[in-house]
């Protein structure tokens, strides 16, 4: 547990979603903390990372609930998906399968998140281009068809992961500017600080202490 | 850590009380091991001592009825010794947050939660420290009232 000061504006949750082994940890692991897992074992239930960025010149930070892919857990990870304000889902370039199960993973995001939520798509494995299953044309047009935003990414080499993170909160930090999410909804998945500008730095235990009043909902 | 302090929605410990049941109801009363386990891991996320308490309990029978299949044990290890960390019984979830190492050694998740149990422990430790002391304070307070009063007689 780090002790330095935290001055930021808004909390933004997110989950990950999507098939067992499509690289979520890792692509969550690269995005905390600039590293590649090689050899990352099957997540165990849920995980939970932190990130402090900044959007327009506010501090953000993300709590990132990443869910395991594996069929059994996938009942009680649906319980991590309410109130999320972000949602990335993750499939494999060099998997089909992967590919095909984005509708049931999508399906499972629209029902259980709010209509406000944010939907990335994700297609991860990007350095493996020779094994590559699935074209770039394709997912980006399935993406087109369902309103999601979509890149391909690499967890290996960091390629887009950083832009897929701060792009989603970029829309959903546009949302809230533009009055279309409703920060006093239990489940909009955003939380405001009361320094708004940051101007006063928040000591550790209030920026710490209970959020899990924001993840409960 | 926040896989030790987030919380189930009554709802969702509500939907996986109701499966459970209802495969006890219709299946001789023996609930399939995967309903088990959710409901299990659902009541190690409630607000409610007697809930978490009872979580482990069908952990524990999960785990001793699983012989060979080293993925549900993993899954069944990590949810025990979350729940008896929950429960702040930290002797018992250092017991199976080692188990889990055993058969894991380079599981970073593990690793996390073994280091997050520690510090929960320390923590508590300090508050029972930090109480004792108070309770010495209280009674060399007292003993010193008493003198004084033994002083005005």
């Amino acid at each position: 547990m780090s002790s330095g000061p935290y001055n930021y504006s808004y909390i933004f949750k997110y989950i990950i979603i999507g098939d067992m082994g499509v690289g979520k940890s890792c692509l969550l692991h690269q995005f905390t903390e600039k590293k590649f897992m090689a050899d990352c074992p099957h997540t165990i239930g849920v995980e939970f990372g932190t990130r402090i960025i900044e959007v327009s010149g506010q501090k953000i930070k993300l709590q990132i609930w990443d869910t395991a892919g594996q069929e059994r857990f996938r009942a009680v990870t649906r319980s991590y998906y309410r109130g999320a304000a972000g949602a990335l889902i993750i499939y494999d370039i060099t998997r089909r399968s992967t590919y095909n199960h984005l509708s049931s993973w999508l399906t499972d995001a629209r029902n259980l998140t709010n209509p406000n939520t944010v939907i990335f798509l994700i297609g991860n494995k990007s350095d493996l281009d020779a094994q590559r299953d699935v074209t770039y044309d394709e997912a980006k047009k399935f993406a087109d068809e369902n309103g999601l935003k979509f890149v391909e990414a690499s967890a290996k080499t960091g390629e887009n992961v950083e832009e897929a993170f701060l792009e989603t909160a970029k829309k959903i930090y546009e949302s809230i500017q533009d009055g279309s999410l409703d920060l006093n909804a239990a489940e909009s998945g955003v939380q405001k600080k009361p320094t708004a500008n940051g101007a006063r730095t928040l000591s550790s235990e209030n920026a710490e202490g209970r959020n899990p009043s924001s993840c409960s909902c | 850590m926040e896989v030790l302090t987030d919380f189930v929605t009554d709802d969702y410990l509500r939907e996986f009380e109701v499966k459970y049941n209802d495969e006890i109801a219709n299946s001789n009363g023996k609930p399939n091991d995967e309903t088990v386990f959710q409901y299990a891991w659902c009541l190690t996320r409630s607000r409610l001592l007697s809930d978490v308490k009872k979580g482990v309990m069908f952990l524990e029978q999960l785990l001793a009825s699983c012989k060979t299949d080293q993925a549900h044990k993993r899954d069944y290890l990590y949810y025990l010794a979350v729940g008896y960390t929950r429960m702040k019984d930290f002797t018992v979830a250092r017991k199976y947050i080692k188990s889990l190492l055993q058969l894991e050694p380079g599981n970073r998740q593990a690793q996390e939660l073994e280091k997050a149990i520690k510090s929960e422990m320390e923590t508590e430790a300090l508050k029972g420290a930090a109480m004792a002391g108070g309770g010495l304070l209280a009674a060399g307070a007292l003993v010193a009232l008493g003198m004084a009063l033994l002083k005005k007689k």
